[in-house]
């Protein structure tokens, strides 16, 4: 392990270059590194508070490997405990989601209520003595969980930084996405899940950082007339670089506003978003085609407008990337929508969803193509070799001489004035190198 | 008589799904399209983990896919255009149809069909392959003497999808 470290530190400088080696995407050393050093340290996705409506609601999740519950309770807080019995350690509640009183482990009975806590033991007054005591043997809390804007996070680092000063910046935009609506937003049903060949760190940035790929990838939405032709469409607007590894594409048009004021939303609920945002915010929401970005470190969002006959629906999906090993990843995609639109409206921006996103959708379905190409490319001893006798590095030089930050954007974080650039790419790579760097221990 | 009748629709529309297969894994998509109704309804719930209490372990709010003919039939053109990576290179599939029951509903014509289905994939020169597996329900309609699809849902027995897109169609 100190030696992949001694060997990521070497790589700081050749990062801020633009350069990152091929070999730490699917390294099996990395990848262990990273379960230590990333997703024990930062704020993980899990849940919408949306997801769980009344007391005794359920449901279950992944933070990477660990197993955890999530619990309304009777004062209708939502707490996430590991989903491990304390007796002997089986997953207590194997079930996506529900509603219960309390959880009975099928192993020996022992029975959690709402909050966690050790409510039954089958003959307990009979078999244990007095050094048991059933205060001492609740559910494992997550050692840190907080929300915003209805977002529920996770954090097993008992010293991190606080959800919102993690979020710093992202706020204003989480704003913007979530907080725009009287009533919020809601998840409809559960969460799509499907596995794919990929790595993580590739997904996050493909969400996060890279407009870029839309005109190739997504070609055929061009060649449908779907999308434009001009291989520009997906540039205009802003590449916004967030603190900790987050990054926002806020993507406009050639005029810099967007064909559909409000992402195409009814015009009079254009009040209440201009009631509930701040001037800034409606200005940036009232031109933005598509919002697509990401959460360091798995969390990705994208905000668009679908569909045919030239009326277009907005939709805002979800993301979490669950690594599952350096070459397979968990994708589970949360479909979200503004609790104040009228049936109809969600009716068809649900659709324009499942038509572009989602397992099904057509423009994710050459995503998973070209995320699996690249683990196809990055096992072999060419593509890792570490003494870069290849120069084995992944090209981040976009915009890295050429593109100044734009200081008239009215948005917060460093706002550069195209979306074909690999500033938000660079620094999550950055952020990414120096947890993976940091040492371990001491003040979090 | 009855009974050697029930027999031959049986058959007739074991060769239909027979057949309805082999133009999907010989990607003969359009001719595909040609064996849904107009009016078909192609839904795809999703499959969750639940306790039984709860009645039904499918989640119909949310759907992988929740399609109508003209959406279907854009899913198909797309997939003829050398842009749409996911099938070019083409992927190799395979659909798998058993246990076809027939059952009669209210209208002469139209018959409710559940039938089991394997779907596999390999995909490049990966010697992994995926595959999906579950039930579908159909309505299955004669119209001018031919069937059609009138409506099909998919449930897929995994909550977890093992593929890595739904770009086939089951
Ligand atoms: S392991 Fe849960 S009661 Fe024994
Ligand atoms: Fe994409």
């Amino acid at each position: 392990m100190n030696l992949i470290i001694e060997e990521l530190k070497q790589m700081q400088g050749k990062l801020e270059e633009g350069y990152f080696p091929q070999w730490v995407v699917t390294d099996p050393e990395i990848y262990k590194l990273e379960q230590e050093k990333v997703f024990s340290k930062t704020w993980l996705f899990l849940a919408h508070e949306s997801e769980l409506k009344e007391s005794g609601s359920y449901i279950t999740r992944m933070m990477v490997d660990d197993p955890i519950l999530l619990m309304k309770n009777r004062k209708g807080e939502i707490k996430a405990f590991l989903n491990s019995c304390s007796h002997r350690g089986t997953r207590l509640c194997t079930e996506d989601y529900g509603n219960k009183k309390a959880h009975t482990c099928p192993y020996h009975g022992w029975t959690f209520n709402l909050d966690g806590e050790l409510i039954g033991i089958v003959a307990g007054n009979k078999v244990y003595g007095e050094k048991m005591d059933k205060s001492e043997w609740g559910l494992r809390p997550v050692p840190r969980v907080e929300s915003y804007q209805g977002m529920i996070f996770g954090n097993l680092d008992p010293n991190a930084m606080s959800l919102e000063d993690y979020l710093g910046d992202m706020k204003f935009y989480f704003d913007i996405m979530l907080g725009r609506s009287d009533g919020g937003m809601e998840v409809r049903g559960v969460p799509q899940r499907w596995i794919a060949k990929a790595n993580w760190k590739m997904t996050a940035e493909n969400f996060a950082a890279d407009p870029y790929h839309v005109q190739t990838t997504h070609r055929s939405a061009t060649e449908m007339k779907l999308t434009p032709s001009d291989p520009l469409y997906a540039s205009y607007g802003h590449q916004v670089v967030l603190q900790n590894g987050h990054g926002i594409n806020v993507i406009t048009s050639a005029t810099g506003a967007s064909a559909n004021k409000y992402q195409g939303m009814p015009e009079d609920m254009w009040t209440m978003f201009e009631r509930n945002l701040n001037e800034k915010q409606v200005e940036i929401f009232s031109k933005v085609t598509n919002f697509v970005g990401g959460v360091f470190p798995n969390l990705s969002f994208l905000s668009s407008c679908s569909g045919s006959e030239g009326v277009r629906h907005n939709h805002l999906n979800w993301r979490v990337w669950r690594p599952i090993g350096p070459e397979k990843i968990e994708i589970w995609v949360w479909y979200m929508i503004d609790k104040a639109l009228p049936e109809e409206y969600k009716e068809k921006s649900y659709k324009g969803f499942l038509a572009t996103f989602g397992a099904a959708g057509t423009l994710e379905q050459d995503d998973t193509e070209n995320w699996a190409r690249i683990i196809e490319a990055s096992s072999g001893t060419m593509s890792r070799d570490r003494t870069l006798s290849y120069n084995n590095m992944a090209n981040y030089l976009m915009g890295f001489d050429n593109v100044e930050i734009d200081e008239t954007f009215p948005g917060p974080g460093e706002a550069y004035p195209t979306c074909y650039t690999d500033h938000i790419a660079r620094s999550m790579h950055k952020y990414w190198l120096e947890l993976m760097t940091k040492e371990s221990g001491g003040e979090g | 008589m009855q009974g050697q009748m029930q027999l031959s629709l049986q058959e007739e529309i074991t060769q239909f799904y027979y057949r309805e297969a082999y133009l999907l894994d010989h990607r003969n998509y359009r001719e595909w399209l040609d064996l849904l109704a107009e009016d078909i309804t192609y839904v795809m719930p999703l499959r969750v983990t639940v306790e039984n209490k709860m009645g039904s372990n499918v989640n119909q709010e949310m759907t992988y896919f929740s399609d109508t003919k003209k959406d279907i039939a854009m899913k198909v053109e797309r997939l003829y255009m050398k842009s749409a990576w996911v099938d070019d290179p083409a992927p190799r599939q395979r659909h798998f149809i058993s246990n076809v029951m027939v059952e009669q509903t209210g209208a002469p014509d139209e018959y409710k069909v559940i039938s089991y289905f394997l779907f596999k994939r390999s995909r490049s020169s990966e010697a992994n392959t995926e595959e999906i597996f579950g039930e579908r329900e159909d309505l299955l309609r004669k119209v001018d003497g031919d069937w059609k699809v009138a409506s099909r849902t998919v449930y897929a027995d995994q909550s977890v999808l093992t593929v890595m897109n739904l770009a086939m169609f089951l």
